[in-house]
């Protein structure tokens, strides 16, 4: 697939893929880093941690600060309730979608 | 050598004047590019954590000398900020964007102008250098003239980054 459209569809996804890899429990911005890495969603803290912070904007993740044996205290990331409803309407969506681009790759039945 | 403090380290971290200086330019890049974003002190915040993590990684106890390659390496590994969509400053592009006139310091032999000028129109530099040489031996030195006026009269711009910024960003 064309690298400049599949780029513009993973980075319109990515939000929904950071909520995903939260879901899993209590996580630190370079696990999060880590779990995606050797994904097609690879990403950086560049990128990563204004998203973080717009989600959080829009209560669909929370933090909490946790000391960490090396180096400074660490924010620990989880979602919301809003979060984990955004996370399974777009879960449903997704399949929704896939669903129907495969069915409009197949001709339509003839009555 | 300038001890630099990065947010929530303890210890502060030595680097050359090379190191300072890209590091530095990669806060005024990050903190235009999150324009009006409400939690732009914070993200910088995270931003200089993560980067004092590789920094304390290249040098335990804080005490070596961390050089420009090193930090431009971190940086990389960090990636450039991405305000993402709904955020930052409004990144409409349109066609008739403004491109300034600027001396631009990175590269630059004498004091940036051909880089500056090379870097807007997209010229190569080693042409517009060869015209302005060229220039100068056959107008008996009118261009360098020219080119002391320009030292003068144009804003500087550290790196191609930071003017690429500029011309986003500008209206």
């Amino acid at each position: 697939m064309d690298a400049g459209k599949s780029g513009a569809l993973r980075k319109g996804l990515l939000e929904f893929v950071v909520l995903a890899v939260v879901s899993s429990g209590r996580i630190y911005a370079a696990d999060i880093l880590q779990r995606l890495g050797d994904t097609e969603f690879a990403t950086k803290e560049g990128t990563l941690y204004p998203l973080l912070s717009r989600m959080r904007r829009e209560r669909l993740l929370e933090y909490e600060w946790q000391e960490s044996e090396a180096g400074p205290p660490r924010k620990y990331y989880r979602l919301t309730p809003d979060g984990r409803r955004q996370l399974a309407a777009f879960r449903a969506y997704w399949k929704s979608l896939t669903r129907l681009i495969d069915e409009l790759g197949t001709p339509p039945c003839k009555p | 050598m300038i001890h630099v403090g990065l947010s929530g380290h303890t210890t502060t971290f030595l680097l050359d004047e090379e190191g300072y200086r890209s590091l530095r330019s990669y806060f005024e890049r990050a903190r235009s590019r999150l324009g009006g974003d409400p939690d732009r002190e914070e993200v910088l915040r995270d931003l200089e954590q993560s980067i004092g993590e590789r920094f304390a990684a290249l040098s335990p106890s804080g005490g070596r000398v961390i050089a420009g390659n090193e930090v431009d390496a971190v940086l990389g590994q960090v990636g450039t900020v991405d305000p993402g969509s709904g955020n930052g400053p409004d990144r409409h592009e349109s066609p008739m964007r403004r491109r300034p006139f600027c001396r631009i310091a990175q590269g630059s032999w004498i004091g940036g102008v051909c880089t500056g000028l090379a870097i807007r129109s997209g010229i190569r530099v080693d042409w517009v250098r060869t015209i302005f040489i060229l220039g100068a031996v056959f107008t008996g030195g009118i261009v360098v003239l020219v080119y002391l006026a320009l030292v003068f009269a144009l804003p500087v711009v550290q790196t191609r980054d930071e003017y690429e910024d500029l011309c986003r960003l500008s209206p």
